[in-house]
């Protein structure tokens, strides 16, 4: 057994390893530069960061190095690519180098805008030039945007104007000529045969990735775009709810559905049975972000009637007394409650129900039958352990549920749990929080995996691990 | 000659004689016929959504000439026609027909009717009339029209009523009493909204019967892709096995340098051309996709006819066998970790928000059951003395695998794909439920389901979209099960 278990754990790690990956791949694809979303700054905003702060923040997130311990690309690329600071400089770089494939030029291309933009960010403002310096500005700053051609020569053409319109910006002449050549020279010259060519470059255990991924098994995930708050500690305040609300659900769906199971199988083919029968498919059919909708309209309006609070835990006060509270949780937990538990027990009773089914025509219970056992015991004694296997893999189920939670429950109630967590990130765009938690909920269905294989065992010691 | 052929009529008899038993078995279940026969019904209804609900009549006579407006829109939108001069800014409503048939409900999803917001399936809900202000100041200034509608216009006896809204029957100085009287009789016209509409006047019955286009559209295609990605997968890992697969060191070798050059070539190179694509239109970045694919295809062929050559070589050319069995159910295993819907959202929050989006990622994320079941059925089949009479008689791997082993054990699939579709439709429902995912101007039933958060007095959104969503996954559920019934050998005797 233990032996089982060990083996099992140790082919975890490769599972886990690569779904760390893909969660880290869709991290790096999301959308939007995490430093300016931790800083909560707009970057197309009158005032972006200074070049310090974003590099400070940079650093502190480790997004200054390398993202991942290799990385296979074409030789037109640099292998420090990852050291230009902000995204999506980096973003136009990379097209500029599918485009040209001569590095030695785009950077002397890219270091000739900067040169511009240090240069625009010296010049006071003065009565002369306000609405030009604002219109330059702009237009350096777009130049770090664009990499189509007619776009550039447009951008740069456009800027001759202004720049000549005052005394104080014409000393900009020089560096716009520079930016120029430097341009024709990137577009005259180009190697593009480079970037067929491909390479793997090999980076160590510096990198982005392996730092995430260390961080994480040390249970530290960063921290929330929103509240600046470290998400462990976020997670800690809202899993206690999902938790409980779970854990509730559970009792409820195994103490109502095996017994109705077990009932249904027994009058089989009973005006009873059927009814049972029907009424469960109609439960598990029945769409359960469909049922909370009805019931909140239906049940907490004061158009219909309002019996139930539409959302929320409730706010018993400070000092209230446990009863107090207790019965001010319960009120406003009903409804997520029922709808959290009708699914799981339509489904737990169907399939209970199946197994027993299939356990009654086995001949030792024909035997048991024979011999005269009490049909009790032949049912609670004889029959019910081998139908259990269904009935354990539900449990495994509600690992998981402790981070995934009933989402569409949690989001419709407005109960504050790991399901209104995680759709808060994702409409937000909080990935950091967004990862954390398909990491979390991955982890935890694997080990709800394991601990239902192993429940499977001792119920039934007919199943062996060698 | 004779006889070869009517031995060959004989096997294919034996062959339909299975289906035609699953047939009758799937017959006797009266229910999941009942279903099957409800959803080739809604499928109908999917098909011809454009002639049960639009704003375009379906025949028309106008000026002297007869149109048939809504089958011209498939060639208007497939380029092979244009709009004459007199339909071309729309206003289908406005227009004054010698002529013409409308559909049942005369609107599209997304039509906006102003005078009709909020409108009750069981209340009054016309529209055409407006009060004026010529007879009688007093009424607007005190503002007794309300809302300028009819049933506010009433009350306020001193107004007078005019028609603004040129409907087929209505003619020119028609005197008040007529009006009202008209206005009565066309409430429960055709313009009627049956179902109800939102806060901006759209349809409801019109967004009922669009929407389940899109929820079959979901269904099929996720389940689709679902398929093709499963049966390959599971069939490789069911036929092959940890031992079936063998290749020389050789080719194993060069295999996996090729796999590296392919990808390289099909997909890093090509990435703005794909990211750039996607931007135009997902048509595009499926195709730029594919042509990645057969670049890929293209690169892997040639790597093995290098191969082939070097096996000649001892030491590379000695088989080793590639354990395709665990490498697939590593892959199963690593995305059945993922609890689906937490995947579904992450995967969806990063990306534009696509209808089609939402299908390929339903169906690239459904594969795994599908492929546990052939999986299963294959090492099952693969022992059985036809597959062996097979490898005998040396038909390629391949071949014995997609023309002889696949083609018998595909059953447990239709199972899968029923219950799939049914999950498809219900998560692609939830996630417009969330408004995640589906672009704004699509109208599906779980957005309409979602209006009703926002108006609690507007029953109807409440209850028919979520009445669709319900109808349509109990019918595949139930299909589902009428074919594992029928399929399940063990009741066959």
């Amino acid at each position: 057994m233990f032996k089982y278990i060990l083996k099992r754990v140790l082919i975890f790690i490769p599972t886990l390893l690569v779904i760390s990956v893909m969660v880290f791949l869709l991290n790096m694809y999301a959308p939007g530069d995490p430093v300016y979303n931790i800083a909560g700054i707009d970057p197309n905003s009158s005032k972006p960061l200074t070049p310090e702060a974003y590099n400070a923040i940079r650093g502190e997130l480790g997004l200054d190095l390398p993202v991942f311990y290799f990385t296979m690309s074409s030789i037109a690329y640099p292998d420090t690519l990852y050291r230009i600071p902000k995204k999506e400089h980096k973003a136009t770089l990379g097209r500029l180098i599918n485009d040209h494939g001569n590095w030695e030029e785009i950077r002397e291309y890219h270091r000739s805008i900067e040169a511009l933009e240090s240069r625009v960010l010296e010049i006071p403002r003065d009565s002369l030039n306000p609405k030009a310096l604002i219109k330059i500005k702009e237009k350096v700053r777009g130049l770090y945007r664009i990499h189509e051609d007619i776009k550039i020569q447009k951008s740069l053409e456009s800027m001759e104007k202004p720049i000549a319109s005052a005394p104080s910006t014409s000393i900009l002449q020089p560096f716009l000529e520079d930016t120029r050549t430097k341009y024709q020279t990137m577009v005259n010259n180009p190697t593009k045969w480079k970037t067929k060519v491909p390479t793997l470059n090999w980076y160590g255990f510096k990198n982005q990735y392996h730092r995430w991924f260390s961080r994480f098994v040390q249970f530290d995930f960063g921290k929330s775009y929103q509240s600046k708050r470290p998400i462990s500690e976020e997670i800690g305040e809202r899993i206690f709810w999902t938790m409980l609300i779970s854990f509730i659900s559970i009792i409820l769906t195994y103490v109502i559905a095996i017994p109705l199971g077990v009932f249904s199988a027994r009058k089989k083919d009973t005006l009873a049975d059927s009814t049972v029968t029907t009424i469960l498919f109609i439960l598990y059919s029945l769409p359960s972000f469909w049922v909370a909708t009805l019931l909140i309209v239906f049940l907490c309006q004061p158009e219909y009637v309002d019996w139930f609070p539409p959302y929320g835990i409730g706010d018993p006060a400070p000092d209230a007394g446990f009863f107090e509270t207790f019965r001010i949780r319960a009120y406003h937990l009903i409804l997520p409650l029922f709808c959290w538990t009708y699914a799981s027990l339509a489904f737990l009773s169907r399939q209970m129900r199946g197994g027993m089914l299939s356990v009654l025509r086995q001949d030792y219970v024909r035997t048991a039958r024979a011999k005269g056992v009490d049909e009790r015991k032949v049912i609670w004694k004889h029959s019910i352990r081998n139908s259990l296997l269904p009935v354990i893999t539900l449990f495994g189920n509600i690992f998981p549920l402790m981070i995934s939670g009933s989402i569409v429950i949690e989001i419709l109630f407005s109960l504050p749990g790991m399901g209104q967590y995680l759709y808060q990130a994702i409409v937000a765009q909080n990935f950091p929080v967004v990862s954390t938690i398909v990491m979390m909920a991955a982890l935890l269905t694997m080990i709800g995996y394991l601990v239902v294989d192993i429940l499977y065992a001792v119920v039934d010691p007919r199943i062996t691990f060698d | 000659m004779f006889k070869r052929k009517k031995k060959a009529q004989k096997n294919t008899d034996g062959n339909q004689s299975y289906w035609a038993y699953v047939a009758r078995q799937f017959k006797k279940n009266k229910r999941a016929l009942f279903s099957l026969y409800f959803v080739i019904f809604l499928a109908i209804i999917a098909l011809f959504a454009d002639f049960i609900a639009n704003e375009k009549p379906i025949i028309c006579k106008y000026e002297g000439k007869t149109y048939m407006p809504v089958l011209k829109q498939y060639a208007v939108g497939l380029g092979l026609a244009k709009w004459p001069e007199a339909f071309k800014n729309g206003g289908w409503k406005e227009k004054e027909y010698d002529f013409a048939i409308w559909p049942i409900i005369p609107y599209l999803p997304n039509n906006l009717d102003y005078d009709a917001q909020w409108a009750s399936p069981t209340g009054r809900q016309i529209c055409a009339c407006e009060c004026t202000s010529v007879l009688d100041d007093e009424c607007v200034e005190s503002n007794k029209c309300g809302n300028n509608k009819l049933a506010d216009c009433n009350k306020a006896s001193s107004c007078t009523l005019k028609v603004i809204k040129k409907t087929p029957n209505w003619k020119e100085g028609m005197a008040e009493d007529e009006v009202i009287k008209y206005c009565k009789k066309q409430e429960y016209s055709i313009w009627r909204h049956w179902l109800g509409t939102d806060d901006i006047g759209r349809d409801v019955a019109a967004g009922m019967i669009h929407g389940t286009r899109i929820a079959f559209m979901v269904g099929i295609i996720a389940m689709g892709i679902a398929c093709i990605i499963g049966i390959f997968l599971g069939a490789c890992a069911g036929y092959f096995g940890d031992t079936g697969l063998e290749l020389s060191r050789g080719s194993l070798f060069i295999n996996i340098f090729a796999f590296f050059i392919a990808f390289f070539y099909a997909f890093y190179s090509r990435s703005y051309i794909m990211s750039d694509a996607f931007g135009v239109s997902f048509g595009k970045a499926i195709w730029a996709f594919f042509i990645g694919i057969l670049i890929f295809l293209a690169i892997m062929a040639i790597a093995n006819i290098i191969a082939l050559p070097l096996n000649k070589i001892p030491f590379l050319g000695k088989k080793v066998a590639f354990p395709v069995d665990i490498a697939i159910t590593r892959i199963i295993e690593v995305i059945n970790s993922i609890p689906l819907l937490v995947l579904i959202l992450a995967i969806v929050a990063i990306a534009k928000p696509s209808i089609f989006l939402v299908m390929a990622v339903i169906g690239t994320v459904r594969w795994t059951g599908i492929a546990r079941f052939i999986r299963a059925e294959l090492l099952r089949v693969r022992r059985l003395e036809y597959v062996e009479a097979a490898n005998a008689l040396g038909f390629s791997q391949m071949r014995t695998m997609f023309r002889h082993a696949i083609p018998n054990s595909l059953s447990p699939v239709f199972i899968a794909v029923a219950f799939g579709i049914a999950s498809a439709i219900l998560i692609e429902s939830f996630l417009s439920f969330l408004g995640l995912g589906v672009p704004a101007e699509t109208i599906t039933w779980g957005k309409m389901l979602a209006i009703s958060r926002t108006n609690a007095s507007a029953w109807w959104f409440a209850i028919f979209p979520g009445l669709a969503i319900f109808i349509t996954v109990t019918l595949f559920n139930l299909i589902g099960e009428g074919l594992t019934d029928a399929l399940d050998p063990r009741l066959k005797q």
